[in-house]
């Protein structure tokens, strides 16, 4: 007893022998390949196998379903069954999208038993046919079981195909921009389909699944356009569906609220009734449920727009309120982060005087008073101390010179950040070859946050990367100082981990500077900083 | 000796002014200015300059771009470099012209009088001097390079030293060696480094510089 079989004696029909031979072929491939993928030694999580087996039973089952959708013809059932065990045993990666695309067809074939139902069946010659868990075949409540799990079946089949296309090289250029992280998180521009469906169907009555050939022309020649449409503009398909579905609503509640028993007179359309989504505009109460349908499209769409078609919003002078207010925020954070840097600095900037120069010169003092008293009663004594004074005063000295450097290093100011950047490469214990290219000076501050994230880079280069040699090339291009530190070393730098490189991030997002990090294991490590800027007059001629 | 010194702060030029003078050198001419400077050491011709970095007007790198402008003008003319910092990148600056007759020190090397008048003198016959740390920075950035490897500690010593600008016999004296061993070191070091050994100081010294900055 196999899955076909049991599916068929609940839809209805009796046995057959060339059925339970199919069946029996079909229970033997699936028990085959689950008993493989079962025991395989692939590299998967015992949950990962039991999920493979489950897809395989999945396609399996849903291949019967489509099957029986498409009227249990023994050829037609074969085919569709018999390539579905042959994908499970011989080519499990295709396992997904197969399903996907069994789960469209049952999906479509749906759609099109509920627009033949009253005409005719399109593929059962009159004969009782299983859609899903409905049966076929005559007036009863079962018939309106069809367009819900005709929608469903679709929606499913599009989700598992979106999924499985992602996954994958060959869909990822299949979805082209589609499959871009920032249209998987909106992908409203999918809605364009159903909208140029329901169009359509609005002003070519029979449209969708008529009379063949047209019926079956028609649809895939429209939905494989819009589908090439949205694939190369899913922005612009977004906002057109959306504008769509507005557009469409009020159409809908302009036909229910005009309605005539007359009928229309449209050009395209000379059936002298409108087809509206699920609904045919025949007679008063359908034209009542065409409002309602239209008003609940309004809606959605109106709903809609902040988030698929933003830019519309923006175009009307409604509100770029969502950008400003995000900008407001972070203009706020980064002044938050630069208030408190600065006045972090200035207090470790107090601490280290007090604690280093200014300690030193106390002691310095002291050390001075100590040997105007001893100069006249012990001189040796007086020498070793002064010769003390002497270390201490260098040592402070020193100490000055590095504080200065934290804070302004001298050839920054002295030179600008072309030269700055040079010095640093020379002064780097790697061999940094640095390729600068600043015709004139930025602003101050910009300059010494760029000179503090390369110097920072490079440390962290030095320490971390292994590596022996660093390039560095600094350029002013379109409003943007553009800086890109690369190292040769072992890679798998990650900039979240080291706090070093979230402090140049923030410091630099003070001036809307972004940073981004590319490290992958191995190398090379690279580093780039943009900082929108102006590029003051030329340096000082060196 | 006849020196020119160029420094802004009144206090530390008249220190230096003070210590020169009780060395036995000649002063010259004290600025205050970088346009100073350029027109007392055209007008003097002194045997060594001494010269501060940061000077007016822009109390930027006036001194040092003065200097080298100076040197562009009178040839091999010796400057001595003060600073209170140094920078790789000057010294290169410096030593660019390949001519030697140029000192860079930190100014805190005022303080051991006696090793700074060595300093100026040696400057004045034509030597090249570095600031210890121009140094330690240049062998610290090649310290991985195959040659420097293979020098012995003792030999590092040396190159550094020489590298400094001091002499076969101040080497000795500061390694407590004789002048024969720190030779005999220097020919080997000369060989590892695979430089062509010479006889005189000075174009050791900018031999060993010219390997270390390339």
């Amino acid at each position: 007893m196999s899955v076909i079989t049991a599916y068929r004696y609940l839809a209805g029909y009796g046995s057959a022998a060339a059925w339970e031979l199919l069946a029996a072929l079909v229970a033997a491939c699936v028990i085959a390949a689950a008993a493989r993928r079962l025991t395989g030694k692939d590299a998967r999580t015992p949950r990962g196998r039991l999920r493979a087996v489950g897809w395989d039973a999945a396609l399996v089952a849903l291949s019967v379903v489509l099957a029986g959708a498409l009227g249990w013809r023994a050829g037609l059932a074969l085919a569709v069954v018999g390539a579905a065990a042959v994908i499970v045993v011989f080519r499990p990666r295709l396992v997904r999208p197969a399903t996907a695309a069994v789960l469209i067809a049952t999906g479509l074939a749906g759609f099109a038993l509920t627009r033949t139902a009253s005409f005719g069946y399109y593929f059962g010659d009159g004969v009782r046919q299983a859609y899903g868990v409905a049966g076929v075949g005559g007036p009863g409540l079962t018939f309106y079981l069809l367009l819900p799990q005709a929608l469903g079946f679709l929606l499913l089949g599009g989700w598992v195909g979106w999924r499985s296309a992602r996954s994958a090289p060959a869909g990822r250029r299949l979805l082209g921009r589609l499959a871009e992280p920032e249209f998987a998180a909106r992908p409203w521009a999918l809605l364009l389909v159903p909208v140029t469906v329901i169009a359509a169907a609005m002003l070519v009555p029979n449209l969708w699944f008529g009379a063949f050939p047209a019926g079956i022309i028609w649809p895939v020649l429209l939905t494989g356009a819009t589908g090439l449409f949205i694939r190369a503009a899913p922005g612009r398909a977004a906002a057109a569906s959306v504008l769509g579905l507005i557009a469409l609503g009020l159409a809908g509640v302009y036909l229910g609220t005009t309605y005539s028993s007359a009928g229309w007179h449209l050009p395209l359309n000379p059936a002298g009734y409108v087809e509206y989504g699920a609904i045919d505009v025949t007679s008063q109460p359908m034209a009542d449920l065409a409002v309602i349908e239209g008003l609940v499209f309004a809606g959605v769409g109106l709903l809609l727009v902040p988030r698929a078609a933003p830019g519309l919003l923006r175009y009307v002078g409604v509100a770029g309120y969502r950008d400003l207010a995000q900008r407001v925020q972070r203009l706020t954070e980064s002044r938050a982060v630069a208030v408190d840097t600065a006045a972090a600095d200035l207090r470790r900037l107090e601490r280290d005087l007090h604690d280093g120069a200014q300690a030193r010169l106390v002691a310095l003092g002291m050390h001075l008073r100590a040997v105007e008293k001893l100069i006249p009663t012990n001189p040796d004594a007086a020498l070793a101390l002064v010769s003390e004074a002497r270390d201490t005063s260098a040592r402070a000295l020193t100490e000055l010179r590095e504080l200065v450097r934290g804070v302004h290093p001298p050839v920054l100011a002295d030179r600008g950040l072309a030269d700055a950047i040079r010095a640093l490469a020379l002064d780097s214990p790697l061999r940094v070859r640095a390729d600068v290219d600043l015709p004139g000076r930025l602003p101050a501050p910009i300059e010494t946050a760029c000179y503090f994230a390369v110097a920072e880079i490079l440390t962290n280069a030095a320490k971390h990367s292994g590596a022996r040699e660093a390039c560095i090339t600094a350029e002013h291009r379109d409003g943007a100082l553009r800086m890109v530190v690369t190292d040769f070393g072992v890679g798998g730098a990650d900039a979240a981990a080291g706090t070093g490189l979230t402090g140049v991030e923030r410091r630099l997002a003070t001036f809307d500077g972004v940073l981004a990090v590319s490290s992958p294991p191995g190398g090379p490590t690279m580093v780039v900083i943009e900082v929108p800027c102006a590029l003051g007059s030329a340096a000082v001629s060196s | 000796m006849r020196v020119v010194i160029a420094e802004d702060l009144f206090l530390l030029r008249d220190g230096l002014v003070r210590l020169l003078e009780a060395h036995g050198f000649e002063l010259a001419a004290a600025v205050d200015s970088a346009p100073g400077l350029l027109a007392a050491l055209l007008e003097h011709k002194p045997d060594v300059a001494i010269v501060d970095v940061r000077l007016p007007p822009t109390f930027t790198d006036d001194g040092l771009r003065a200097a080298i402008e100076a040197r562009r003008e009178v040839p091999g003319l010796p400057v001595l470099v003060l600073s209170q910092y140094v920078e790789q990148l000057y010294a290169r600056e410096l030593l660019a012209d390949g001519g030697g007759a140029v000192g860079y020190l930190l100014k805190d090397r005022v303080f051991n009088d006696d090793q700074f008048t060595d300093a100026v003198r040696a400057v004045a016959a034509g030597g090249t001097v570095m600031d210890t740390e121009v140094v330690s920075k240049l062998l610290g950035r090649r310290a991985r390079d195959e040659p420097l490897a293979r020098l012995s500690a003792r030999e590092r010593e040396v190159l550094e030293l020489m590298a400094e600008g001091r002499s076969n016999s101040a080497i000795a004296q500061r390694l407590f060696v004789t002048e024969k061993a720190v030779s005999k070191h220097s020919t080997s070091i000369f060989t590892k480094l695979d430089l062509a050994p010479s006889d005189d100081d000075n174009r050791r010294v900018l031999a060993v510089l010219a390997y270390l900055n390339g």
